[in-house]
């Protein structure tokens, strides 16, 4: 039966045993129940002596055969003997009790082989005999000396009895970890419990995450892509890029035409339609606050479009010259400097500041040929600074309200028009009565 | 016999005898002799940049003392006068700009005239010039220059002359030009020309050239065609002057100058005009007939008695 048992759990023990690589350490366990061949895990140990002091499980009942009759055993082991005294005895009772005789017998047996063995059993590791009285240690079957039973590396008892075995080597769960514990790509510290192996690396499975959006990948896979290991959506992307295309943000699929750019995201034009009147959007439907619509829609609502970068203006609009502008899109013709709501003047369909425009199309006085600052006396199809007007003939200054004649398109002074010859006056007043005449 | 007009050389202090001519206007507000010298006095103290020395009976510019001192100004007005010429030390009055002798006898220029490296308004109108002198041409700041109401021709005009870029107005009006020089071109800033009342029989096709031609006057002459490369000139517009009358011109230019002087230049920038011109001056036109201009300008010529 013992025998039978102890097959059980060895074939347990090989079912756990370490693999690295695998991802999931498992331990050996030294313990085991002498007597139920069950693991004895978080117990106590208590040593096996020759006393044939089991090893098993602190309150474990006395073993009950299986005909119920209590077993007889050498310590601990109670013997109903006032039962088969004062009860009469029948056939079957007789039977049972045979056979619980014959049971003692056999556990005796085997407890006194159970002591020979012991007496001609070697340390596993030294090999040399167990002193009479010496705790010894089993381990899967394997037998030690308490100080035998340590690892491999550091040589000190196995805390709590847990040890992990590699090549028929021993070792705490420090120093595994030490030597054969895989480490993290990632950040670098041992890994325990689960195990990610890819890209010829291990990782945690919180540390091995897409190089671009740092998602974690254990769960959900991943694509590899120029040396990176870049989760679908970002390896996606990173194609469409190369490609020089767009993905909808909608359905995430490359945008193969001309893409719909709404709130800065790029998406299939079909996926939309017009706010006003329904139709299915093309990449020209425009934007307005917030809403989409199609291009005819859209032009109806009458949005004016800047004269200058035939944007629409959302904000403030200059109206000027017959278009509409972006503030500061008005700017002068020549220096380019926005009139942020100076005055602009106008020449030729383009405006200029009022520097620019004098510069270029001021009245230049007739006398200085300067461009006029300041007041402008026009006449005789000619303009003059205030204080450049004088007569022609004598340089006397005259304003508009004296009294002067034209002569060839040129201001004379009254009195200097009637120092002119007389033959000179009669043929001007001629030439302007045939003038008038006309 | 003789001439009629007449000169007082040298005359006496504190009298001025007045000559009287047929076309002279009396004026009493005439300056004497002393209140011009005190107006010399005046700009020199005070340091005026103006001097007006107008109507002044100056015969002769040394009996104004002291006026070529005043190196420091700007205007000169000597109009309505009786200089005959002007003295070569006029260059002392360096800084000139604006020299008005309009209205005086003056037959020569001095050529030092040139050497006013300021001056850019000459009134040289109503003299008696007949020609201007030889080196007069490189006046270097020179825009506005009269020669109106004188006894000019082409051959009055040196080749210098039309190196004088800088002019902008040009006035010829009443004198005695033909023709114009094609030399006109060269002046390619001139916004004024004025030839009224001359003896043009043809304008140069040089005009054309004056790309900043803004007023052009060429009414009372004996013009009977315009050349074709006038119509490179814009002359249409507000600020613009076009002064055609009085000319013998044929009758289809004669019809549009009636409708506007927009019509005139759309018709010879036309192709029949342009026709109808070459196929003038291929044909060998006798000038039309002048009525002699003598009777204009009385003041100015010598009377045959």
């Amino acid at each position: 039966m013992l025998h039978r048992k102890r097959e059980r759990v060895s074939e347990r023990e090989r079912a756990s045993c370490i693999s690295i690589g695998s991802g999931k350490p498992h331990v050996v366990w030294s313990r085991l129940c002498r007597t139920s061949g069950h693991f004895l895990r978080g117990c106590k140990l208590s040593i096996w002596g020759i006393s044939a002091m089991d090893v098993q499980h602190p309150r474990i009942p006395p073993m009950i055969p299986e005909n119920g009759v209590a077993h007889v055993g050498v310590n601990d082991m109670s013997v109903v003997e006032g039962e088969e005294a004062e009860v009469p005895i029948s056939k079957s009772q007789r039977r049972r009790s045979d056979i619980k005789v014959y049971k003692e017998f056999c556990d005796l047996y085997a407890l006194f082989n159970m002591a020979n063995a012991l007496a001609n059993a070697t340390c596993e590791r030294c090999k040399s005999g167990f002193a009479p009285a010496e705790k010894i240690v089993n381990s899967n079957g394997e037998l030690y000396h308490e100080q035998c039973f340590v690892c491999a590396q550091c040589f000190q008892q196995f805390p709590e009895g847990l040890f992990y075995e590699f090549e028929g080597r021993k070792y705490c769960e420090h120093d595994f970890q030490m030597l054969f514990a895989p480490c993290c790509h990632q950040c670098g510290e041992f890994i325990i419990g689960r195990v990610i192996k890819a890209m010829n690396n291990s990782w945690h499975p919180d540390c091995f995450c897409c190089d671009i959006c740092q998602a974690v990948l254990a769960d959900v896979g991943f694509v590899k892509n120029a040396g990176r290991h870049l989760c679908r959506p970002c390896h996606n992307r990173e194609k469409a890029r190369g490609l020089g295309k767009y993905i909808c943000q909608k359905c995430h699929a490359i945008i193969d035409e001309q893409p719909l750019i709404f709130k800065n995201d790029p998406y299939h034009p079909d996926h939309f339609s017009c706010t006003n009147c329904g139709k299915e959007l093309t990449a020209d439907a425009r934007e307005l606050k917030g809403e989409l619509y199609c291009l005819p829609c859209h032009d109806k609502m009458g949005v004016p479009i800047c004269g200058a970068c035939r944007r629409p203006i959302e904000g403030r609009v200059v109206n000027a010259m017959g278009k509409q502008w972006h503030v500061e899109h008005f700017v002068c013709a020549k220096c380019e400097k926005p009139f942020l709501g100076h005055r602009h003047y106008e020449r030729k369909g383009l405006a200029y500041c009022e520097t620019h425009y004098n510069q270029l199309f001021g009245d230049v006085c007739y006398h200085c040929n300067r461009v006029i600052e300041g007041d402008v006396v026009s006449a005789l199809n000619k303009a003059w600074c205030v204080n450049c007007f004088a007569c022609s003939t004598c340089n006397t200054k005259l304003t508009l309200k004296n009294k002067f004649v034209e002569f060839d398109m040129k201001p004379v002074c009254k009195k200097c028009y009637e120092k002119f010859p007389l033959e000179l006056k009669k043929r001007l007043k001629k030439l302007a009565e045939t003038v008038g005449r006309k | 016999m003789g001439n009629w007009t007449w000169r007082m050389c040298y005359p006496q202090k504190n009298k001025v005898k007045r000559l009287e001519c047929t076309c002279v206007s009396l004026s009493l507000q005439w300056k004497t002799s002393k209140s011009i010298r005190n107006i010399v006095v005046e700009s020199r103290k005070k340091n005026l940049l103006h001097v007006d020395l107008c109507d002044g009976n100056i015969y002769d510019l040394w009996h104004v003392p002291g006026l070529f001192n005043l190196s420091h100004i700007t205007q000169l007005a000597l109009s309505h006068n009786k200089l005959t010429d002007l003295p070569p030390c006029i260059v002392d009055l360096r800084n000139l700009e604006v020299l008005n002798v309009f209205n005086n006898y003056i037959e020569e220029l001095p050529s030092q005239i040139c050497s006013l490296k300021k001056l850019r308004h000459l009134n040289l109108g109503m003299n008696r010039m007949s020609a201007l002198p030889q080196g007069f041409g490189p006046l270097p700041s020179l825009e506005i220059l009269d020669l109106s109401y004188n006894n000019l021709s082409e051959a009055s005009l040196p080749s210098s002359f039309f190196y004088i870029v800088t002019l902008r107005a040009l006035y010829l009006s009443e004198n005695n030009f033909k023709v114009l020089p094609p030399d006109i071109g060269k002046l390619n800033r001139l916004q004024i020309l004025c030839l009224r009342d001359n003896d043009l029989i043809s304008l140069p096709k040089e005009v054309g050239d004056l790309a900043q031609l803004k007023e052009l006057h060429i009414q009372g002459n004996w013009l009977s065609i315009l050349p074709p490369q006038l119509g490179n000139l814009d002359l249409t517009g507000p600020k613009h002057v076009f002064k055609a009358e009085n000319n013998p011109w044929v009758i289809p230019i004669a019809s549009q100058l009636e409708m506007g002087t927009s019509s005139v230049f759309e018709y010879i920038r036309s192709e029949t005009y342009k026709y109808m011109y070459d196929r003038h001056m291929q044909s060998s036109l006798e000038p039309p007939e002048m009525n002699s201009n003598e009777s204009k300008k009385t003041s100015c010529k010598t009377l045959a008695t």
